[in-house]
């Protein structure tokens, strides 16, 4: 009867130290043929039942942070992208999900971190990292983890981080590209005003604005502005008493509305060109919407969700449902491209997809078919930033009939600041 | 001079959303004895009704913002109903801890309906502008200054000459007296919250009427209004007034000149100017400028 005990007790202690265990060896699935974030077992509903499963993680800004209203659409853009890639037979065997691993970050750097935490052992890569700050908060455990990143952002930094696959201009040749075309088109020729948030995004604008107000010989200032609506009144104070003919808005939506529309409301009139991130088509809805239709022009990195390209018609397509239009789907969209190139090469080499042959693939990758939405060459990995980066943007006016407010003002290009700009390293430093 | 007097307009137009939130906060706490932290939600919801009235029942503005009023005040009564009146007689700390979960869960189901992206409340001409002695101010802002001059004088007209008014003064001097003068309690604290709900939403509305509309955190501007209630007084109806405005005037005032006078406090100063301010005037009078000295027998 003694021994009976004894051995139960064995058994019961193996049990419990097993269970222990399986439940410190976190939720990777280190069971599956190709490490963490791949699966032989199909995707939750998957489109391709054969295929196995590659999971991506996004770690975005869904409810309350200011971008939400971008975030959003992004998201489902990108969902829709993994959607079709799936629906064209997914990639090396692999469907693709982005579904699974959503976080909610609310733009705060401490919860981008927390939630990269709960995701890291889950996923190959992040399809979306949102914000500056937020992506530069979960660098070094991405580097330690070999995962690649797509950020929700433009910042120059990216340029010089082999993991971050970032398309289009980023926010410092935005601003040079902007304010190059307000002197040429809207007859700036006194003073620019950098009105930005106090962090890397702002940063790296407010950094293009003055290398290009120094460049065309205009005065500068910058002024920085907290987030929230009725935090503006110091911004629209500094317009008004400084009477810049170029604002040059690094923040977002709502606040840009509000500073624009408190200016205008006591009589500034002036241009103001945004960063890609300050525009979203319901502010047509608001008090701001006619100062906003008058003197509002958006920075942006490709042409908007209306544009004639292959890519744009993909979008279009798979978005088919959508009831408003937002240029957050368009940046979803074409933001997933480089991902997609560099799983697609990482099938292609020994070991197929893995975390480690995904990095190298995106080393790489010295073109990306964007399908038209940007110029292949806009995407090189191969070389310095200063010979590789990409400078050109497109400038957008508010126009009501256009799907998403606003239409192509300027074509694609890159203007005379940033050219000639030296990049050798990024505009502003992140810290 | 016109500098200045630029920021003393806005700075009433902006104190005028801060006074309206003030008042909520003092009729509560004066009916009751409870700071509630369920104006933000209120002030939401407000402004989410006049959107709602004007958006899917295309009304204009105006019947919209008597529309709200009316809902935020049956939500503010409906409030106190389900989740104050049942917790009468427990520590006043534990009403305000209450009013903070009632915050909550109103803000959640005010961000299921808002989603994303801002809503906003047209106002008619909101863009125009009207110029006198080199000022300048949207009619929007002129019609909230109106607005809000019209409901302080009616509120005062009410607890001067109304029955009830003076049935809900009698109910904050002493809750057992007025009992025993057959005032109905429970119906004074209920109509301190119907009043609160209606004076949020009017603020409310004319948030979303301003600037980019309401989003999921324009809660926090009606946190401004707590340092307000601080410096009037907590109890003190024409209190609420003054320091709604002084908080305004304050941050606008501060917001132009500060980045020249004192560069040296920084940026954005003009976010932490009412704090100081608040801090200040309980340097000097501990109870606030207009507020009840409390004398305790010992």
């Amino acid at each position: 009867m003694k021994q009976h005990r004894k051995l139960a007790r064995v058994v019961a202690g193996a049990a419990v130290a097993a269970l222990v265990l399986t439940g410190c060896r976190g939720g990777g699935d280190e069971d599956s043929a190709s490490g963490p974030g791949i699966t032989e077992e199909a995707c939750p509903d998957a489109v391709n039942k054969d295929n196995g499963c590659i999971y991506l993680g996004a770690i975005s800004d869904l409810t309350k942070g200011p971008f939400a209203p971008l975030a959003v659409p992004i998201t489902d853009a990108q969902k829709a992208f993994w959607k079709k890639v799936n629906e064209d037979g997914g990639v090396g065997g692999f469907d693709v999900n982005i579904d699974k691993y959503i976080a909610d970050a609310e733009y705060n750097p401490e919860i981008h971190n927390k939630k990269y935490q709960e995701m890291r052992n889950d996923v190959l890569a992040l399809g979306q990292t949102l914000g500056s700050s937020q992506t530069l908060a979960i660098l070094e455990d991405m580097k330690a983890d070999d995962v690649i990143g797509v950020p929700a952002s433009w910042n120059s930094a990216w340029d010089f981080e082999d993991q971050i696959l970032q398309s289009g201009a980023n926010y410092c040749f935005e601003a040079m590209n902007g304010v190059d075309w307000a002197v040429a088109n809207r007859g700036v020729k006194g003073k620019v005003l950098a009105i930005h948030y106090p962090n890397d995004y702002g940063g790296d604008a407010a950094a293009g604005v003055e290398a290009a107000a120094k460049a065309n010989n205009l005065d500068f200032k910058a002024v920085e502005t907290a987030t929230g609506q009725d935090n503006q009144a110091g911004a629209v104070a500094a317009v008004l008493k400084e009477k810049p003919d170029l604002v040059y808005v690094t923040t977002g939506p709502a606040e840009m509305a509000t500073i624009l529309g408190g200016a205008a409301a006591q009589g500034w009139k002036g241009t103001v060109v945004g960063s890609s991130p300050t525009w979203n088509p319901a502010l047509l809805q608001t008090e701001a919407a006619p100062a906003l239709e008058a003197m509002y022009f958006q920075a942006g990195p490709w042409g908007p969700w209306g544009t004639e390209s292959d890519g744009h018609k993909a979008m279009r397509d798979a978005l088919a449902e959508v009831d408003s239009p937002s240029d957050g789907y368009t940046a979803g969209w074409v933001w997933e491209y480089p991902l997609l190139a560099a799983l697609k090469a990482a099938a292609d080499m020994d070991g197929g997809v893995t975390r480690e042959n995904v990095v190298k693939a995106a080393k790489d990758l010295d073109s990306v078919d964007y399908e038209g939405m940007l110029p292949d060459d806009a995407f090189n990995q191969t070389g310095e930033a200063n010979d590789v980066a990409w400078r050109q943007s497109v400038i957008s006016k508010v126009d009501k009939e256009a799907p998403t407010g606003v239409s192509i003002a300027e074509e694609m290009k890159a203007g005379p600041t940033a050219e000639g700009y030296d990049y050798t390293e990024p505009c502003f430093a992140l810290n | 001079m016109t500098t200045f007097l630029q920021s003393v307009l806005n700075g009433f137009a902006q104190g005028s959303i801060y006074a309206l939130l003030a008042l909520g906060y003092v009729m509560i706490y004066k009916a009751t004895h409870v700071i509630s932290f369920a104006q933000p939600a209120l002030m939401v919801c407000g402004g989410l009704f006049a959107y709602h009235a004007t958006s899917v029942f295309e009304l204009p503005f105006w019947p919209a913002l008597i529309v709200a009023i009316i809902a935020g005040a049956l939500l503010g009564m409906l409030v106190e109903r389900l989740a104050l009146r049942p917790m009468v007689g427990k520590p006043v700390f534990t009403l305000a801890i209450i009013t903070i979960g009632v915050d909550i869960v109103l803000r959640i189901f005010a961000n299921r309906y808002m989603g994303p992206d801002p809503r906003s409340v047209p106002y008619p001409g909101g863009s125009n502008r009207l110029e006198f002695w080199g000022l300048s101010i949207s009619h929007q802002r002129l019609g909230l200054i109106v607005v809000t001059a019209v409901t302080v004088a009616a509120l005062a007209m009410f607890f001067r000459y109304a029955k009830t008014g003076l049935a809900m003064r009698a109910t904050a001097l002493n809750q057992e007296t007025a009992l025993a003068q057959g005032i109905r309690v429970g119906t004074m604290f209920a109509l301190a919250w119907a009043i609160a709900g209606g004076l949020a939403a009017i603020a409310g509305t004319f948030v979303a009427a301003t600037g980019a509309g309401m989003e999921q955190n324009t809660w926090i501007i009606a946190l401004k209004a707590l340092p307000a209630i601080i410096i009037g007084g907590l109890d003190s109806i024409p209190g609420a007034v003054i320091g709604g405005l002084a908080v305004g005037l304050v941050e606008s005032i501060t917001a132009v000149y500060q980045p020249d006078v004192a560069p040296w406090l920084g940026n954005n100063f003009a976010l932490v100017a009412p704090y100081a301010l608040m801090f200040l005037v309980l340097l000097v009078k501990p109870y606030g400028l207009f507020g009840t000295k409390e004398v305790e027998r010992v």
